[in-house]
């Protein structure tokens, strides 16, 4: 009955490939949100260096807001809690699956449905921003590999934008 | 598309990644069982809708997801300015 526990991912395990551009789904991680008034105590408590700028990431974890952090680890990963301090630390792991957009066109596909100016996102730096209509938070993990995190339930359509904004690309 | 700076991101950002949350300024009533009918009726209903000028609150929804006050022109919807919440009034 175990297996009834375990979850598919929501979106298929085979790259979507195309000329400069390749869609692939993100290996699991163990996600939380933290939430904090002052970095340098939330850095005590979890032992992590914690970014201080909204946009910058550091060690896997990336500066949503003045008071917020998301973290992103291998699966299986443990962290303090942080009882007894004025921190909030939620386990989201499963909320968000990641997918990976990597290609020297992977930039126009993802500016196909995001209203930033998505070419002034340095490497490294993650950002919570829209596609279309659906929450995402970008990463851009290399000159051009962008990691997109997407709450479970909107991944499929988001795959499927995605996807078809790759086969449409103009010359 | 109108661009909205947010001053806790410091960017000046395209408008869907923020939602419009009414005038800004409003103080909640420090006792709110002293108040009137008339008074809460005031706080909770009445606001200035003016043709102009108008001081107002925005957050940053989907990006930082702070909320924030901004100076908007009702007329040309030209923002004038934007500023961190709990700031005076500009």
């Amino acid at each position: 009955m175990a297996d009834a526990a375990i979850r598919t991912a929501p979106v298929p395990a085979e790259p979507a490939r195309f000329d400069g551009v390749t869609i692939s789904l993100g290996l699991p991680l163990a996600r939380w949100s933290l939430r904090g008034r002052n970095p340098q105590e939330l850095g005590n408590a979890l032992g992590l260096p914690v970014p201080g700028r909204i946009g910058e990431t550091a060690g896997g974890m990336a500066c949503l807001g003045p008071d917020e952090w998301l973290l992103r680890l291998p699966e299986g990963s443990i962290i303090p809690m942080g009882e007894g301090q004025p921190l909030s630390v939620v386990d989201i792991s499963d909320r968000a699956i990641t997918l990976i957009v990597e290609g020297d066109r992977a930039l126009d596909v993802l500016s196909s449905g995001c209203p930033r100016d998505l070419s002034k996102l340095a490497v490294g730096e993650a950002r919570r921003t829209v596609y279309e209509t659906v929450e995402i938070v970008l990463i851009r993990e290399g000159e051009t590999r962008y990691a997109v995190e997407v709450w479970r339930s909107f991944a499929p359509w988001l795959h499927l934008a995605l996807v078809t904004a790759a086969s449409h690309l103009p010359e | 598309m109108i661009l909205i700076h947010c001053p806790y991101c410091d960017q000046t950002l395209p408008e869907l990644e923020f939602a419009y949350a009414g005038e800004g300024h409003i103080a909640r009533p420090t006792d709110p069982s002293a108040l009137s009918d008339e008074d809460w009726e005031r706080y909770l209903f009445i606001r200035d809708n003016p043709r102009g000028r108008h001081h107002e609150r925005w957050r940053h929804i989907h990006g930082c997801g702070r909320f924030f006050n901004a100076v908007r022109d009702t007329v040309t919807d030209k923002f004038e300015m934007t500023y961190k919440a709990g700031e005076p009034r500009q």
